[in-house]
């Protein structure tokens, strides 16, 4: 019987846990872990499922790693090829793949519209311990569905007397007042505050300028929460590249400067729309789990999934993490790939100088410069529009999982209003489509519609639409 | 040798004595049961360190013989890793995991004839994340120095690197938040007799405390997985005296006033139930991780908790909570594992407490005791 000491790749938040490979995979709470005392979340106990088995193709042919990677070789070689991963993988892997992906590198975030002495501030979170000691807690993001694990540190402030604000479409059980975001003005925050945003590839930029801008002006903490695991160091990593903003790739792929796409366990379909992947030349996909993007791949080089790989992870707060595998096999992969033999010892040894520490220890966290950055300046954009679906990113969504959520939730009002019947569906028109959902009635803003599954018919984050019964 | 003997015995190998707690019996009834092939396999905890272990399902001498000792920061639950595998198996098991094993087999998913189950006596286990913030903040030590610890007299002891004691007693830790979890201080099954076998250092008297552990041979099976491990020459055994019959006995009363002053201290009466239930369970994120890790719940992926609930099901209060509270009235043993791995800190055992406790005391029914007897609201068939 296998047994994995592993790390949740649902998102940044490091969550340890063990798989156990017995005939099927299963898995089994690891008590002792730092980040989240063993318990996982509705996407973490979901990961026998997300963990599906890939084997390497060419061109839908099945193949060995080692081909596979031969013929990625030979498909990059055009000098037509962007490179993209969000993170998801090891601090070794993402090294090597950095130094591969020069020419053209995509992390999904769009650090070039952000002033450069933000992205520190944007990679690198503050200790969750932190969190639980904070007298004001200003939330711009739903933990319920977003974070989960982030909801304990928050609860636990809370028991030791502090306040919590939440800036959402939605009353959370856990604040004790909501501001709408339509009125944000209304905050007030002070230095005893400490703001949680998240910053995903949907982010969007004035808005995460004007959070920043929030805690400058009132010398509040802040922190982002990520949706990639060791996005923090796929960042960090990567802060003296020339970065491609995901907007530019989509450009640069419509333009036709762009024709291959190599993925490293970042699946681009719920990023890039279907009929621009879809004029790609190549989609080369190195993973270790089959999703939406590998059965579109041209090449895919299956490797390990990352539960027996070996290697660190850094979680949102700064921690390095080991995972307990014993596998370098997508590091030989990448290795074919960038015509050079890698050697994982050398890498791992770059990683923690670079961290500053001598021994990765999941129960120390290593010292982060946290530079102050200057004022700036957000131009937010109202929504104009009557009613609206917002999109609540949550894991299955960016995963593109199947999860119980194909319903939207919407206020008493507002379902009164259209004369909705109970149990009954709501008719949403968007872009000249139409959908019809289920609906949940919930303390919802008025004329929001939230929704935890992407349908479809939206347009970023914040979608106008029509509805009707 | 036969049900109901009381005994002290001890491993006759030096380095599982040294490794294993109180004379490393425990571990080598186990071993002896593996390579006489009275089972085919066995549960031990791998050791990653002393607040660290990974339960692993083995056939491997070796690795039993290298196992954990006594580990009261590893909560650990072996019935689900053991359940529908058609196993023939041998296990250490503290109370709450032995009642686990008997409700699983009355539910048909796990055969009670192959499955040979060394209870182990436990006053309480605690959540590793608790224990390394307590050393912490009260014994000021760091949890990478300590190298051992037992539970003596009512204390907790941590021993450092430099071979020093650091003793706090339980009393003092538990008021401070510290200390066991909440389910264990108002456990009252602290020996298992339940178990083929009840062993522990309750009764080991005189030159042989800390050496030697006390087993009570509870079923003719558990006499043939003693008797087994004499003859593979693993095992030694001597008669306890009567001090030390008297001790255990003593120690075990107890235990048990202490559980049930803790019961009565825990389970106020309410005033609103339902909005109790209601404020309780807000924070509910639907992850299931309750009814995976629940070690008498034997249903699989399709049960009545899960299919009769839907997110987009606008209740106050969730169907699924509402059915596993009704499911577990009769077959809860308290063991806290839901607590344990709840994203949102609710404290699950002590709601399904709050049902199972009047349930279970009005019916005299305690799950997980006898195997005779099957749940209460439920009809074992005949197969």
């Amino acid at each position: 019987m296998n047994v994995y000491s592993t790390i949740c790749p649902g998102c940044n938040f490091g969550c340890g846990l063990y798989i156990r490979e017995n005939g099927k995979l299963e898995l089994d709470f690891r008590k002792s872990s730092p980040a989240n005392a063993g318990k996982l979340c509705r996407f973490g106990m979901s990961l026998p499922r997300f963990y599906a088995p890939l084997r390497s193709t060419v061109d839908g042919k099945e193949t060995t790693l080692d081909e596979a990677a031969k013929e990625a070789a030979k498909r990059i070689s055009g000098g037509s090829a962007a490179f993209l991963s969000f993170g998801n993988t090891t601090c070794e892997e993402l090294l090597a793949f950095q130094k591969l992906a020069e020419s053209y590198l995509c992390t999904g975030a769009n650090f070039d519209a952000l002033p450069k002495d933000t992205h520190q501030t944007l990679s690198v979170g503050i200790p969750y311990s932190e969190v639980e000691t904070a007298k004001h807690i200003v939330l711009f993001i739903d933990p319920y569905e977003q974070y989960p694990l982030i909801l304990r540190r928050l609860l636990a402030a809370k028991k030791k007397g502090a306040k919590i604000t939440s800036v959402w479409w939605k009353k959370l059980a856990v604040a004790d007042e909501t501001v709408n975001p339509a009125d944000i003005s209304k905050l007030q925050l002070t230095k005893d505050s400490l703001v949680i945003a998240d910053f995903h590839p949907f982010s969007d930029v004035e808005q995460v300028k004007n959070v920043l801008s929030i805690a400058k002006n009132s010398e509040a903490r802040i922190t982002f929460l990520k949706p990639f695991a060791n996005s923090t160091w796929a960042y960090i990593a990567a802060k003296d590249a020339k970065q491609k903003s995901l907007a530019q790739l989509v450009e640069d792929i419509n333009k036709g400067t762009v024709k291959t796409l190599f993925c490293l366990e970042s699946d681009p379909s719920e990023l890039i729309p279907q009929d621009v992947l879809g004029k790609l030349t190549n989609i080369i996909v190195q993973a270790g789990q089959a999703g939406a993007i590998t059965n579109k791949a041209h090449v895919v080089v299956a490797h390990e999934p990352l539960y027996k790989k070996k290697g660190t992870l850094i979680n949102n707060e700064g921690r390095a993490q080991a995972l307990g595998g014993g596998s370098t096999n997508g590091l030989d992969a990448l290795g074919i790939v960038a015509g050079t033999k890698l050697e994982f010892n050398s890498l791992h040894e770059s990683v923690k100088k670079s961290l500053g520490i001598a021994a990765v220890d999941e129960f120390s966290i290593p010292k982060y410069e946290r530079p102050a950055y200057a004022a700036l300046q957000a131009a937010l954009k109202p929504v104009e529009a009557k009613t609206a679906l917002v999109s609540v990113y949550n894991p299955f969504m960016w995963f593109n999982m199947i999860d119980d959520n194909d319903f939207v939730e919407m206020s008493l009002n507002t379902s009164r209003g259209l004369k909705l019947l109970k149990g009954g569906t709501i008719k949403i028109k968007s872009n000249g489509s139409t959908i019809e959902k289920k609906f949940r009635v919930a303390p919802v803003q008025e004329n929001v519609l939230l929704s935890c599954k992407k349908f479809g018919i939206e347009k970023g984050t914040i979608t106008p639409v029509e509805v009707s019964r | 040798m036969q049900k109901g003997e009381m005994l002290i015995g001890w491993s006759t190998k030096e380095d599982v004595r040294k490794r294993g707690g109180s004379g490393g019996l425990v571990t080598s009834v186990v071993a002896a049961a593996l390579e006489k092939k009275l089972v085919d396999a066995v549960v031990v905890l791998r050791k990653i360190n002393e607040f660290e272990a990974v339960p692993i399902i083995t056939s491997d001498v070796n690795e039993v013989l290298n196992s954990a000792g006594s580990l009261h920061s590893v909560p650990s639950n072996f019935a689900k890793l053991i359940a529908d595998r058609n196993l023939k198996i041998a296990l250490p098991a503290k109370g709450c995991d032995v009642r686990a094993i008997i409700e699983q087999s009355k539910r048909n998913a796990i055969n009670p004839d192959n499955t040979f189950i060394i209870g182990l006596n436990c006053g309480g286990s605690m959540h590793p994340v608790t224990t390394r913030e307590m050393l912490d903040v009260l014994y000021k030590i760091k949890p990478e120095d300590v190298q051992g610890e037992e539970i003596e007299k009512g204390k907790l002891i941590f021993e450092t690197k430099d071979g020093k004691e650091h003793a706090i007693t339980i009393d003092e830790l538990e008021e401070k938040g510290y200390g066991r979890r909440e389910n264990c201080r108002y456990c009252m099954l602290k020996i298992p007799n339940n178990a083929d076998l009840a062993c522990g250092n309750w009764g080991v008297t005189g030159d042989l405390v800390g050496k030697a552990t006390f087993v009570e041979i509870n079923s003719e099976k558990g006499a043939k997985l003693l008797q087994n491990a004499i003859d593979a020459g693993y095992v030694q055994i001597q008669k306890p005296d009567e001090k030390g019959i008297a001790t255990r006995a003593k120690i075990k009363g107890a235990m048990e006033g202490l559980g049930k002053k803790w019961k009565e201290k825990v389970f106020v009466p309410l005033d609103n139930r339902l909005e109790y239930f209601r404020k309780e369970l807000e924070h509910c994120i639907d992850c299931g991780a309750c009814k995976t890790v629940c070690p008498t719940c034997s249903c699989g992926d399709i049960s009545k908790c899960t299919e009769f609930h839907s997110r987009a099901d606008p209740y106050r209060m969730s169907m699924y909570h509402l059915v596993r509270f009704l499911h577990l009235a009769d077959s809860c043993i308290g063991c806290g594992q839901c607590s344990d791995v709840c994203p949102a800190d609710i404290q699950l055992a002590r709601l399904y407490r709050r049902f199972a406790n009047p349930v279970q005391e009005e019916l005299k029914y305690e799950p997980g005791i006898d195997l005779r007897k099957p749940p209460y609201f439920e009809a074992k068939l005949e197969v």
